[in-house]
Formats: structure tokens, sequence, C-alpha cells
């Protein structure tokens, strides 16, 4: 999986690319934890990953949490149709905002 | 046409685990998206056993693909020797309760639940045996 992240004040975009799976995640969430501090608004663009297991679902909810704590936004751009169906599967597809 | 891997029940094994499902796919008719749906489901159950069965030692899982029902549907097996566990029993995760409340565990199962079209397991002769279907032509 590849990780870009850009940081625009504090706004963070993070555009995924591969797959989001339990070999994965560790990454993402490595990379959130360095970048996130500081952070109100978060935008995971999945506009390369249609791919995400509950490894990663797991990962995006124990952020959203994080950024709910602290009034911030948790965002994802650019979702694909085999993503969207594990959102709704898991009931977090009307949770999570998506732009 | 049935085919079979045997490999240790490592998470990092994940990635063979799927190149081995994905082969096989390839050479059937399998539209992309079930492809993606089959793959994950096959991650969360080998995830599970690789976590769960012979912790917090390793053995063999055993999976075998094969089209069955005139190739109308796929049918992945899993077979382990490890301590019995039937991932079904577990009550489904509370998904409709408030985000900040979730668990964040038990998803996999569900995800399972929901993307394939049956999921039957068994133990027997000191076997977990956990089996998903998806029918693949509609």
């Amino acid at each position: 999986m590849k990780l870009e992240a850009k940081k625009n004040g504090k706004q963070l975009e993070v555009v995924l690319s591969g797959e989001l799976n339990t070999l994965t995640a560790p990454e993402l969430s490595l990379l959130l934890e360095k970048e996130l501090p500081g952070i109100e608004t978060l935008i995971l663009n999945f506009k390369e990953c249609d791919y995400v297991s509950s490894a990663g679902i797991r990962v995006l909810l124990s952020t959203y949490k994080i950024l709910k704590a602290v009034k911030g936004q948790m965002m994802l751009k650019d979702v694909g149709e085999n993503f969207k169906e594990v959102l709704e599967n898991v009931g977090l597809d009307a949770v999570f905002d998506m732009c | 046409m049935k085919k079979e891997l045997k490999i240790e029940s490592y998470v990092d094994n994940l990635t063979m685990v799927l190149s081995f499902i994905r082969d096989y796919l390839k050479t059937i008719d399998c539209p992309t998206k079930i492809q993606t749906q089959i793959a994950i489901s096959v991650e969360e159950i080998f995830v599970n056993i690789a976590s769960y069965a012979y912790y917090p030692n390793s053995g063999i899982v055993k999976i075998l693909i094969e089209s069955i029902r005139n190739n109308s549907t796929l049918e992945i097996t899993f077979i382990d020797s490890g301590r019995p566990f039937n991932p079904l029993e577990n009550k489904d995760p509370d998904i409709s309760i408030e985000a900040e409340e979730r668990p964040i565990g038990g998803l996999g199962i569900l995800m399972t639940k929901k993307a394939m079209d049956e999921v039957a397991y068994d133990f027997k002769e000191g076997k977990n045996i956990l089996v998903l279907r998806k029918i693949i032509i509609k």
C-alpha cells in the first residue's frame, strides 16, 4: 500500500493506493498516529483503494473516535463501489462523512 | 476444478493465500466485484484462524477452492486442527448504536456473512471446517 500525506494547516489529506488489509492497515495507523495531532479535518482519499477489510475499518473507526473527541472531522473521499458496500454492511455508511 | 493450498497459520502468509485465491478466480469467469468480496472474506477467515486456532503456536491451514453446482457457485473450505472454535456462534456486533460506543471487534465475521451467500461451520474428527459459498452466476 502506498500512502501520500498532504498537510495544509489544520487539514490533512491522505491518499491511499492499493489494498487496506490486515497487513497494510498498521501502516495507515502509524502514519495517522504521527500526523494527526493538531489536525481538525482529515480527508482520506480512496480513489485508488477499493479493497478495505475489517482491519482497515478498525483503523477508520478509531480515527473517527479520536477526531470526534476533539471536535474534528474525518471525511472519506471518492469511495468506490466495493468499499461503499463494506461500509453499508457494517452500518458505517451513514456515520462517516463522505465527499 | 479443485485446488488446494496447505499453509502455515501465520498472518503474514495472507499475501500467499490471496494470490492462491485470485489465481483461481482468474481461471473462472468471476466479476471483479465478486472477486473483491471473496478476497475480503477469505482474508477475514484466514486472519481469524491465524490469530486464534493454534495460538500461541502455529499449525497448518488447508484451503480448498472449487466451482460447484455447474460452476454457478464457488466454494472455499478452510480446515485446521487447532482448538475448536465456531466464529458463527458469537453474536453479531450491534451496528445500530452510536459509532463512538461501538466495539472495535467482531466486524470481520459480520462482513463475511454479508458478502457471502452461505457461511457454514462444522467440527469433525478434531478439525475446524469452515465453508464459504458464493453464487457467481445468477
